[in-house]
């Protein structure tokens, strides 16, 4: 393991890397803070940026997009009150307040600290769990895997916002999109109506940018006169002893609870920094200041959220499959440079393991001294006037797909998916399980006939090992409880963010 | 009976999934092979069914804020109309025309649509985007965009 993380530490250190995590970081942060484009679209817009790349340092600058992305996404959060994805809407809640007394330099070094602070203790936490879990996984025989990726999927639909029913429709047909294409096994041509150009299937990206980006463009359009307003006045960026007694409590414990949130299927950065917001003000003295500016409402979900992404990096890693959304582009971004993310990952490529889990160290530092002196120049990239913006943003993610496929049947389709992710968002059915569903459903396919083709199509090999039943089991609880939870809320009549 | 936007939504779900199934039931079979192409879309079809006839029953309430974000007055639609067509005008005629004149075009086009006047921000912003992104695919990372008319 040591020797694996000394090669870590020799890719990270590289002039390459260090220049393509900065630029990663700087990249990522910019999109981030667009308004509604959150790391998704970010990562989906830069990999093909990264094919001729080598695949470690491309990997490297990913990484560096997705955190930048979610500081990014904080920084519209904070300034503008405009989350761009679900992940920082809990940094508007005191950030917000604390823009509007005119402090919004201070607000924005508070979440650059405390995303520092949790992105670097979960990546000591990353090296210490990625491996074991690797060495765990090795004994992981297709069953296991499928009952693995099923519970993911159920878990990210029932975490979901909003309906839980909405959400496995939302996972079954992302599924149902993967289907179609030349099956790998039998070489059967399943749903192309004909088509010569569907016989490959649709690419990730097209689903990716098209239910992400060109779906949140129609809403850019739709808000492209919104005044925006807190954007003058940024104060001053320093803070006083004070601030960091009380950011002091909530980035400790909030880092630790991020991390374990991060690691497990569906939570991620949107559950773990509500999580972390809602305990901070349970155990707060004075509860009644947050949602007013408090510093401690700012520093718990900006630490747990950043801890979450490393955390996530757990199972992408060590088990190959994505915990949600963000990761599953991840995992594309990973296979369009031909490396498969799982347990044997550590030991037959320690060089792409071990360097993007240094790079993060160094990822995390540039986040914060890129951030701190640039931000009241990145504040003016959210001045930019949106008909342009919006303009930039489609022909990104036209780009982002002809660079891929080389095909204007591509960009048709993906023009296709954007009214479809636009009709998915006006009726409340999230795209978080659509993009994990389509992403997993290959691996499950194969996973399951892999199995079926080992017990001769008997599927009792799914109900012997103890393993695969305790994995259905909380694939059980992960459907049962949140439609429970629902029930109960409705009842009640609340309706608070998550059901937290 | 007057349906709500969740029952109608089911029922256009319902007719997706029976359309999946009677498609994944006409699929080729192959004796030789355990486990056939057919057998997730057959799964996957009766999931949606099972689901849409739940989401028919369930109380999920159309809220006030969803409600809100499918009202659109007709200037608006007529934007999101319009911007479509020109993306759409924009995929036909890259490859023959070029990447660099369409992107330049499209963005000039696609901004002034959406009202914003300045000329000068527009059209630098849309040649340095074009051409910087041009150079760097097609030197920098070796992807050929489409030259079209130009010659280089």
């Amino acid at each position: 393991m040591f020797e694996g993380i000394a090669q870590g530490f020799q890719v990270a250190f590289s002039w390459e890397a260090i220049l393509f995590i900065f630029i990663g970081v700087f990249v990522g942060t910019i999109i981030g803070m667009i308004p509604g484009l959150g790391p998704i679209s970010a990562i989906a817009i830069m990999i093909p940026v990264t094919y001729s790349m080598d695949p470690t340092i491309a990997l490297v600058m990913m990484a560096g997009v997705y955190y930048g992305s979610m500081y990014g996404g904080s920084t519209s959060s904070i300034l503008l009150n405009a989350p761009g994805v679900a992940g920082t809407v809990a940094a508007s809640f005191d950030g917000y307040p604390m823009a509007q007394q005119g402090k919004a330099g201070k607000a924005l070094a508070i979440s650059a600290i405390a995303s520092f602070v949790g992105g670097t203790v979960s990546v000591i936490l990353l090296m210490l769990f990625a491996p074991v879990l690797a060495s765990v996984a090795i004994i992981f025989g297709p069953p296991e895997y499928f009952a693995l990726m099923l519970l993911g999927l159920t878990a990210i639909a029932s975490l979901s916002e909003g309906s839980t029913i909405k959400a496995l429709i939302s996972a079954v047909l992302g599924f149902m999109i993967v289907t179609i294409g030349i099956d790998a096994q039998t070489g059967t041509s399943r749903f192309t109506f004909g088509s010569v150009n569907l016989l490959d299937g649709v690419d990730f990206l097209v689903i990716a940018l098209g239910v992400c980006a060109i779906a949140e463009v129609c809403f850019l359009i739709l808000n492209r006169k919104q005044k925006l307003s807190g954007l003058h006045n940024i104060g001053s960026l320093k803070l006083t002893k004070e601030d960091f007694k009380e950011m002091k409590g909530p980035m400790t414990r909030q880092s630790f609870i991020g991390f374990i949130l991060g690691v497990l299927p569906g939570a991620g950065a949107t559950i773990s920094s509500f999580v972390a917001y809602i305990s901070e003000k349970k155990m707060a003295k004075n509860p009644e200041e947050f949602g007013k500016g408090s510093i401690k409402g700012l520093t718990a979900p900006e630490t747990a959220n950043n801890a979450a992404t490393s955390g996530a990096f757990v199972p992408l890693l060590s088990l190959g499959i994505p915990g949600s959304g963000t990761t599953a582009v991840m995992l594309g971004a990973f296979l369009v440079l031909g490396v498969q993310p799982g347990p044997l990952l550590m030991t037959e490529n320690p060089t792409v393991f071990w360097g993007i889990i240094v790079s993060m160290y160094l990822g995390n530092v540039f986040l914060l001294i890129l951030n701190l002196p640039l931000i009241p120049y990145f504040v003016k990239i959210l001045k930019v006037p949106r008909p342009l913006l919006i303009s930039l943003v489609i022909i990104s993610s036209l780009i982002g797909v002809y660079a891929v496929s080389f095909s204007t049947f591509d960009l048709y389709l993906l023009v296709v998916f954007g009214i479809i992710g636009y009709l998915m968002r006006i009726f409340a059915f999230p795209a978080a399980p659509f993009i994990l569903a389509f992403i997993l459903g290959g691996m499950m396919e194969n996973a399951l006939r892999q199995s079926l083709t080992i017990s001769g199509g008997s599927w009792d090999i799914f109900f012997t090992s103890p393993l695969t039943l305790s994995l259905f089991a909380l694939t059980i609880i992960a459907i049962v409880v949140p439609a429970w939870r629902d029930r109960v809320k409705r009842r009640k009549g609340k309706d608070t963010p998550l059901g937290l | 009976m007057k349906l709500t936007v969740n029952k109608g939504l089911s029922l256009v779900l319902l007719v997706i999934a029976a359309s999946y199934l009677f498609m994944a039931y006409n699929l080729p079979e192959y004796a030789f092979v355990p486990v056939d192409a057919d057998l997730i879309p057959k799964l996957l079809g009766f999931a949606l069914v099972i689901l849409s006839i739940c989401f028919f029953f369930s109380k999920d309430i159309d809220t006030e804020e969803q409600k809100k974000k499918r009202v659109i007055k007709k200037k608006e639609a007529g934007m999101l109309l319009g911007v479509m067509v020109l993306i759409l005008l924009y995929i036909t005629v890259l490859e023959v025309v070029g990447f660099v004149i369409m992107t330049a075009a499209f963005i000039i086009v696609c901004t002034r649509f959406l009202g914003y006047q300045n000329w000068i921000a527009t059209i630098s912003t849309a040649v340095i985007f074009s051409v910087g992104a041009y150079a760097l695919f097609n030197y920098g990372l070796a992807i050929r965009l489409p030259a079209g008319i130009l010659p280089f």
